[in-house]
């Protein structure tokens, strides 16, 4: 729980005959890391390497052509199959997707010039609408002896410029009827002037209306024809329509597997590119969990037992590329990607899922406390983890840790007697914030002072467990830095709350109290010298890195530098109980800007108030207690940096 | 200066500062023009601002310029993100010019029949406020066919411009009238866009993208008349009738046969003109010499927005105009140096000439 999985390196010796079924082996098992082969890359056999990356590449291109046939069938890509695909030949696939192209796109493409022709006719229609009840032939209208005459269509923001640009010609521009965008216009003028008229039009855009020849004569003529034309263009658009759909039932299950078939055999192709090569063999190297290798080992026997599997002893600390498997129980699950956030734990050092899971909303709590609050929190964290909420479903993770601190909130809550802001709602069980301000203020720096230490004592079990002796003795966050801080804070016990003039009923005995002041000079001497002690003991040397005399100036300032730290960071803490004054008068604010009254204004009031309570200050406090994880907590432990465990897989799996 | 001014560019303000510092030093630009050969180009650059955009592995000069276009972008993107809502909308209208050129070199690949890989390299990195991604223009040019690859430019406010148009290609066979229909509409809705300031952001815009739309529609309109030979309606119709400077009379005149090197001179008595400008066969270099003059007068406008009051929209226009200045030049120098072109050959064509740089340098 507290650590990732332990992870063997296996290296695989695959011969040539057995590598794609041995690939999709390793895939299937579901725990095996490739990682690059370091003694015989691609670049050493660049015919192995290319020939798998022109099969990644003809796999690309098929896929793209598979998901333009899909996009003109609407069909999705589905969920995932259970079962992974075994890989299918390029040329196989060429020919599938070739076949599904001519069926389709030829269709496709038909149904859209059909609708474009439709849209056309309708243009017509539209356009010689206003001139229905001219009774004259169009050509006639066209082909007039002393008069120029254009029907047509022109963009509305050019109208202007064309009248503008025929000053000097004698001219009529029409407008029958305005759209959107564009005008139905009939332009006439002298034909005499018929050359300077059309090219003025033309580059004003003016369209002109050409009907083709069936459908001449009057407007009205004209008209009754195209209805007819527009009834059998519908008549084919239905037609091919009718098609597709069947089409999209008969090939939908085809098309979706050949997706991802298809990807499957992109994702196999790249991962054997880089596998290393020798005559007749590949050497594929990877990490698994130690726990999976029988997993492993059962699915290669499984293809082949030519598969020489070489598994290593479980590695035992940090190298680099060792990928990190991080498991913890569902629960907790939620509170991994909190750290993850921050970064993924570097192998071998302690995963602070299950710490965060239990300082988290118990900062947050401190807080954030009020029953009614909280209460709100658990609903909409119970909202968000049942995944009812189609959109909301990605948020299902937050939702357990907004259920965690709803319920610290409530619990606090309890303790200082607050209810949906109403501080006399119920009796405080331990104290109010914002009356007993110094005890909060002086438990939350105590809580954070607890944290700190927790933080280093990890500290120490993380240098134990990867054997830095010296770190774990001297380090800034070591053993004698440990001695150090405690030995200020028993000082501190003693004289700050009697200078506060707060009672903490816990006195220290005066033997222990006399040994802190040398217990503190030492563990400072040694935590000030830390550099030339770790290198002593790890056998580093120079035991000083850039001169004494560098050393000497730095010292002082460094030792400083880590008092400082030690002492705001601890400070830091006093936020919480600072944060649970603000949110204590905050509620009075609420209550006092509600009035007396228990009228309608009265409880709107109450229900904002407690409504920005909980989204602003639920917000900021969220944030603050981030904070405090992140830049006080893990700072003192928390090294990070390690390489995700990405076990291959040829599709993904299907979502929970 | 008012407080929603300040409150409103503060940010914005600051941001572009940070950016404008990092701009090419006089030094560097020395440096560049003086380089041997190419990768000792790449090497200068490699220590600029745009080292995080540049991948020195396998680069190619078209590459190069891809990936330095590449930071114009991601400043489009921040500043836009970092803009009140008129702001942002002046600078995506902005940024749209790069767009529109895209589709302009789309259409045309379709035309010439070249392949996606030939064609992307012409355009612009797509930030994430692009309306038309490089999948959709993929797709333009597999469509291998101008009236379809129009149809997906349907969700964009190119298209009822483009489908309009693109009735006249079909008749013409003529890429002329989609891309005029195309300028021509994005220049309305970045003028538009200018009108919706108020008194001292509107003084801004104007002198810096209203100094750009008077120099494209001039540009236009004698180009239209000394190399297409249009009617005078025709380049009424395929210009603008507003500006800053350059006002519809002025565009009239140039229609109508006036003397343009007179016009140009009524509009900017500040700068000289060629005094060819009017005839076919010499107006080439002319015209060319008044293109840079007048980016060159662009440049030293948007250089005036950083002093004085620094709250208003001059602040982003000036830099990213600049930017795109400094990117022109460094396209021209890479190709330059890659076609090993003397330097006077290649630097009279550059926006900042070398002494100009210094007076970059100067006002930082």
């Amino acid at each position: 729980m507290f650590r990732a999985l332990a992870m063997s390196k296996v290296q695989l010796v695959i011969p040539e005959q057995v590598v794609i079924p041995a690939t999709e082996a390793l895939a299937a098992s579901g725990v095996f890391h490739p990682t690059l082969n370091r003694y015989f890359s691609p670049e050493d056999t660049p015919d192995h390497a290319s020939h798998w990356r022109d099969w990644v590449n003809a796999f690309t291109s098929l896929e793209r052509r598979i998901m333009d046939v899909m996009e003109a069938l609407a069909v999705d890509e589905g969920a995932p199959p259970t079962e992974t695909p075994h890989l299918i030949e390029p040329d196989e696939a060429t020919l599938n997707v070739k076949h599904l192209e001519e069926e389709t796109l030829t269709c496709v493409r038909e149904l859209e010039n059909q609708k474009q022709h439709m849209a056309q006719l309708q243009r017509y229609v539209s356009q010689l609408q206003p001139v229905y009840e001219l009774n004259a032939d169009m050509d006639t209208v066209r082909n007039l002896h002393y008069l120029f005459a254009m029907l047509g269509t022109i963009p509305i923001a050019n109208l202007e410029r064309l009248r503008s640009s025929l000053e000097h010609v004698p001219f009529r521009l029409v407008t029958l009827r305005r759209d959107q965008y564009l005008a139905t216009v009939i332009l006439f003028g002298s034909k005499r002037d018929a050359e300077v008229l059309t090219r003025a039009a033309r580059s004003a855009y003016l369209n002109p209306l050409n009907l083709p020849e069936m459908y001449r004569g009057t407007p009205a003529e004209a008209i009754a024809a195209l209805q007819t034309g527009i009834e059998r263009t519908q008549e084919r658009i239905d037609g091919l329509q009718a098609n597709i759909d069947r089409l999209h039932k008969e090939r939908i299950d085809h098309l979706q597997l050949l997706l991802w078939r298809v990807r499957a055999s992109r994702t196999l192709a790249q991962t054997i590119a880089h596998y290393g090569r020798l005559r007749y063999t590949y050497l594929v190297e990877g990490w698994t969990p130690t726990s999976r290798i029988p997993v492993l080992q059962e699915s290669i026997d499984q293809v082949s037992n030519e598969v020489v599997i070489e598994v290593s002893p479980p590695q035992l600390r940090n190298e680099a590329g060792t990928p990190v498997a991080l498991e913890q129980v569902t629960l907790l699950k939620a509170f991994q990607s909190l750290v993850t956030t921050y970064s993924q734990p570097l192998y071998g050092e302690v995963d602070p899922t299950p710490l965060i899971a239990v300082t988290f909303p118990l900062i947050f709590g401190i807080m954030f406390g009020d029953v009614g609050h909280g209460l709100l929190l658990l609903l909409a964290g119970l909202l968000l983890a049942s995944r009812a909420i189609k959109k909301l479903r990605g948020w299902s993770n937050f939702g357990v840790i907004v259920i965690a601190c709803g319920v610290t909130s409530m619990l606090f809550g309890f303790l200082y007697g607050s209810v949906f802001s109403f501080d006399d709602a119920l009796a405080a069980r331990w104290l109010q914030p914002h009356v007993d301000i110094m005890s909060i203020l002086l438990t939350t720096v105590g809580i954070g002072a607890a944290l700190l230490s927790l933080g280093m004592i990890i500290n120490i079990i993380n240098t134990a467990l990867l054997g830095q002796w010296g770190h774990l003795l001297f380090g800034h966050n070591g053993l004698t830095n440990l001695i150090f801080y405690w030995s200020l804070l028993g000082l501190a016990w003693n004289m700050v709350p009697t200078m506060l003039g707060v009672e903490t009923g816990i006195q220290i005995p005066q033997a222990v109290t006399s040994l802190l002041p040398w217990l503190a000079a030492i563990s400072l001497l040694a935590t000030a010298l830390s550099e030339v002690l770790e290198n002593l003991i790890e056998g580093h040397r120079p035991l000083v890195k850039d001169g004494v005399g560098s050393y000497l100036i730095q010292l002082p300032v460094e030792t400083f530098e880590m008092f400082i730290s030690l002492f705001s960071n601890t400070l830091s803490y006093v936020r919480m109980g600072a944060f649970a004054v603000a949110h204590g008068a905050l509620s009075q604010v609420v209550i006092g800007l509600a009035g007396s009254g228990n009228g309608v204004g009265y409880w709107a009031a109450i229900v904002l108030g407690n409504l920005f309570i909980v989204g602003f200050e639920g917000m900021i406090v969220g944030i603050q207690t981030l904070r405090l994880e992140y830049y006080e907590f893990f700072s003192k432990f928390f090294t990070g940096g390690g390489a995700h465990y990405r076990p291959l897989v040829l599709v993904p799996k299907k979502e929970a | 200066m008012s407080v929603t001014s300040v409150s409103t560019y503060s940010m914005v303000h600051a941001t572009v500062r940070a950016l404008y510092s990092m701009m090419l030093e006089p030094d560097t630009w020395n440096a560049l023009v003086q380089a041997r050969d190419l990768d000792t180009v790449f090497g200068i650059l490699s220590k600029t601002a745009y080292s995080s955009h540049l991948i020195l592995k396998g680069i190619t000069p078209r590459r190069a310029v891809y990936q330095i276009r590449r930071r114009l972008a991601d400043t489009y993107e921040k500043l836009i993100r970092l803009m009140p809502e008129e702001g942002s909308q002046l600078l995506l209208w902005l940024w749209r010019l790069y767009e529109v050129d895209d589709i302009k070199a789309v259409l045309r690949g379709i035309e010439a029949r070249a392949s996606w890989e030939q064609i992307l390299l012409l355009l612009y990195p797509k930030p994430k406020h692009a309306l038309l991604s490089l999948e959709t223009m993929q797709r333009m040019v597999l469509s291998g066919d101008v009236a379809r690859a129009v149809e997906f430019t349907r969700h964009t406010p190119y298209y009822n411009a483009l489908v309009h148009a693109a009735e006249r290609y079909k008749a013409e066979k003529s890429l002329f009238p989609l891309e005029v229909a195309l300028d021509l509409e994005h220049h309305r809705r970045l003028w538009e866009s200018i009108q919706r300031f108020g008194d001292l952001d509107r003084k801004w815009a104007l002198r810096i993208v209203g100094s750009m739309i008077d120099m494209d529609n001039l540009l236009w309109a004698i180009r239209y008349r000394i190399y297409h030979h249009l009617s005078e309606e025709e380049i009424i119709n395929y210009t603008l009738p507003f500006g800053y400077q350059v006002r519809d009379e002025h565009i009239r005149a140039i229609a109508a046969g006036a003397d343009i090197v007179e016009i140009v001179k009524s509009i900017y008595p500040e700068i000289p003109v060629a005094e060819r400008l009017g005839d076919e066969s010499t107006a080439g270099r002319g015209l060319q010499a008044l293109e840079l003059t007048l980016q060159r007068r662009i440049a030293t406008q948007c250089r005036a927005a950083f002093i004085g009051d620094p709250f208003h929209i001059g602040i982003p226009l000036g830099y990213l105009m600049l930017s795109e200045y400094e990117i022109k030049d460094l396209t021209v120098l890479i190709e330059a140096k890659a076609s090993q072109l003397p330097i006077k050959t290649f630097e009279r064509i550059m926006v900042f000439q070398s002494t100009a740089y210094a007076d970059i340098a100067a006002m930082r």
